[in-house]
């Protein structure tokens, strides 16, 4: 198992520990961590900081009654089980991922956007930030676009490259508002990466008028 | 008797000790004690995050049942009880108030079988890597500690904290990049 090349901006992962990232965003940086070491590390250590943090906050008094009242609720709990266990076999899809969609890949539905490339129907939104997965047939190239926002990818299977680096499962792309970038599927196999934008793009190109009225992605 | 719980000294990790006492014995004394420290130190944080005083306490309630009913979960190697007590109400909060789901890693969602993280020497560990990060974050920078902060107390990601501050992104970037070199060396120099 080869570790990720590339990562999420050492911000994001703090944005992520500190809990102020909002959930689209999160649950890249989240399935990023399934295949990264080194960023867990680093989250295990930002949230190190937050502990600390919250140790040394000026305490603020709580009602007399509260502890009372908590363990009267206590009485009436029962421990949670335990997480369910992944399924047997290896899901392609990282944990929180799997979680988020509820379905592996060959149980979504597609849309086509150009020959060899799709969009998963599946996607969640939030605010102007928005999911979906990406599958690109090899050697496939996803049609030039400009963006308005940021968009990361992460990628799940096969791998990619544009003008900026080869990517590779467990890596993650970033590009900038206004970035143009040119990605083509690698030849070997098929790409699977789960997409995450703020903002829809603006496609460019002779299909852009067509793309941008049937796909907001 | 269980030995006084003294967040400040790192050779007696007493919450630590307590919280293996509720996952043990379900030891009702050691979470009285848990909770005479942490809840208003909850309360302090969500107060912070914006919440009233009530909906506060209501958190913190949630926050403490979660304590109580997930403590043989606690591990003292991978994170001291502060650390392990911040992320249980970082999430409720997410869960509760913004009405989001907190996506979560869990232990077997690794995808590689190999390059799994070294154990620590002992088991704990963290409270001592905590005690020094606590003094590197003293000592970091006024800017520094700043941006640290707002990223943890005021619910903003960088670029928030950018436009609010009239900083530019690539300041709010680059102070919160140098504060996280900084933080690094805490844990390296225990390594």
């Amino acid at each position: 198992m080869i570790v990720p090349a590339h990562h999420p901006a050492p911000e994001l992962l703090l944005d992520y520990a500190a809990g102020s990232l909002r959930e689209v965003q999160s649950l890249l940086v989240a399935a990023h961590l399934a295949y990264c070491p080194e960023c867990r590390a680093q989250v295990a250590e930002l949230e190190a900081c937050g502990g600390v943090l919250l140790a040394d906050l000026p305490p603020e008094p709580v009602s007399d009654s509260l502890f009372g009242t908590l363990m009267t609720r206590l009485d009436g709990a029962v421990a949670t089980p335990p997480p369910v266990p992944a399924p047997a076999g290896k899901s392609l899809f990282p944990g929180p991922l799997r979680r988020a969609i509820g379905a592996e890949p060959e149980a979504l539905e597609w849309v086509r956007v150009v020959p060899g490339v799709h969009l998963s129907a599946w996607g969640i939104g939030a605010g102007t930030a928005s999911a979906c997965l990406l599958r690109m047939a090899p050697r496939s190239r996803v049609p030039a676009h400009r963006h308005t926002d940021s968009e990361m990818l992460l990628v799940m299977k096969g791998g990619f490259s544009d003008e900026f680096g080869a990517y590779r499962v467990g890596d993650v792309a970033s590009y900038d508002t206004g970035t143009p970038h040119h990605a083509v599927a690698d030849a070997d196999g098929e790409c699977l990466c789960l997409l995450v934008q703020d903002q829809p793009l603006v496609f460019t190109g002779p299909l852009g008028w067509l793309l941008n009225r049937g796909f907001r992605f | 008797m269980l030995p006084k719980a003294d967040s400040n000294d790192p050779t007696m990790p007493g919450h630590e000790q307590l919280l293996l006492a509720v996952a043990r014995n379900r030891d009702s004394t050691a979470f009285r004690t848990l909770f005479d420290h942490f809840a208003p130190r909850i309360k302090a944080y969500m107060r912070r995050l914006g919440a009233d005083s009530s909906a506060a306490e209501e958190l913190v309630q949630d926050v403490m049942m979660v304590v109580w009913l997930r403590a043989d979960r606690f591990d003292p190697a991978l994170a001291s009880a502060s650390t392990w007590i911040y992320t249980i109400a970082r999430n409720r909060r997410i869960d509760r108030v913004r009405q989001e789901r907190r996506p979560e890693l869990q232990p077997d969602d690794l995808m590689s079988d190999v390059g799994e993280e070294p154990a620590p020497d002992h088991q704990f560990e963290a409270a001592e890597t905590a005690f020094r990060l606590r003094a590197v974050i003293g000592n970091l920078p006024p800017e520094q500690a700043d941006v640290l902060r707002l990223a943890y107390y005021e619910d903003k990601v960088h670029a928030e904290i950018s436009a609010e501050r009239g900083i530019p992104l690539g300041t709010v970037k680059t102070r919160l990049r140098l504060a996280l070199v900084r933080l690094r060396r805490a844990f390296e120099e225990g390594a």
